[in-house]
């Protein structure tokens, strides 16, 4: 499997194109029940508490209104990636002090035959450094062109 | 409360983030300056509720092998693939109790 396909990381039963929470903390749990939803995980408390963990050392809202929480866990089975915009904005300590409205939750495995999950995260971080990328995932209304604007 | 087997997963997990800081951080991410020594004493913490006798064994199969639980798949053990007993598959409690392969000693997780 290609680094480039992007796309294979995420499933229309994690796409959130209108996602509300009040909070990081509450965008964090609310998203980790949808991994459990979608049948991808089971133990909802661990995979949570990687996660705090991980922001606790920074934040992963990495600026322009991204964020990009991550992490290695033993409870979970394949690299997955959940996608959610958040229209009205979510203050997530980023560095920039920007609001978050496009956040990529990245759950990997704590090994994978291939090891993608560094790679798979570089490229994510690359597509969404390019502002025209970003604008056109703000617009996004469904996974269809959610899918076109990531295999174009 | 969690049990033993969540607490020794969650310790690994807390082991793969240490592991991967600083790649983490090559890739643009933010990891403030005292975010190691943050993990660390997590680490501590966390390794104080866990009893000796489990934690020795998770210590020793990290060092011998790069992850010390591994998932089963299709009855199987991935760290080495052998295939688990059935009165091991049938009798155990899910995820209540420390169970190791026979074949690698591995401790086993459940994904599902
Ligand atoms: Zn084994």
């Amino acid at each position: 499997m290609a680094i480039d396909d992007l796309i294979t990381y995420f499933r229309e039963d994690i796409f959130f194109e209108d996602f509300i929470a009040d909070t990081k903390e509450e965008a964090l749990d609310k998203l980790v029940e949808k991994f459990v939803d979608a049948g991808i995980i089971k133990n909802k408390e661990l995979v949570a508490e990687m996660l705090h963990r991980r922001e606790s050392i920074g934040s992963t809202g990495i600026g322009k209104g991204i964020a990009v929480p991550h992490g290695r866990t033993t409870a979970a089975p394949v690299l997955t990636i959940a996608f959610a915009k958040v229209n009205a904005g979510l203050d997530w300590d980023s560095l920039d002090g920007k609001p978050v409205h496009l956040i990529f939750v990245v759950i990997a495995p704590p090994f994978e035959e291939s090891n993608l999950y560094l790679p798979v995260l570089g490229r994510l971080v690359e597509f969404l450094s390019k502002e025209s990328n970003r604008n056109r995932l703000n617009d996004v209304t469904s996974f269809d062109e959610f899918r076109e604007l990531l295999t174009e | 409360m969690k049990n033993q087997l969540d607490k020794l997963v969650a310790l690994q997990d807390l082991d793969l983030m240490l592991q991967e800081l600083k790649e983490v951080e090559a890739l643009g991410f933010d990891v403030k300056s005292e975010g190691s020594d943050t993990l660390k004493n997590a680490r501590s913490e966390m390794i104080s509720k866990i009893p000796k006798p489990l934690l020795g064994n998770y210590e020793r199969l990290r060092k011998r092998y790069k992850r010390a639980i591994v998932p089963i798949k299709d009855d199987k053990c991935l760290g080495c693939f052998m295939k688990l007993p059935t009165y091991l598959l049938t009798h155990m409690q899910r995820d209540e109790q420390v169970i190791t392969c026979e074949g690698c000693g591995r401790i086993l997780y459940w994904l599902m």
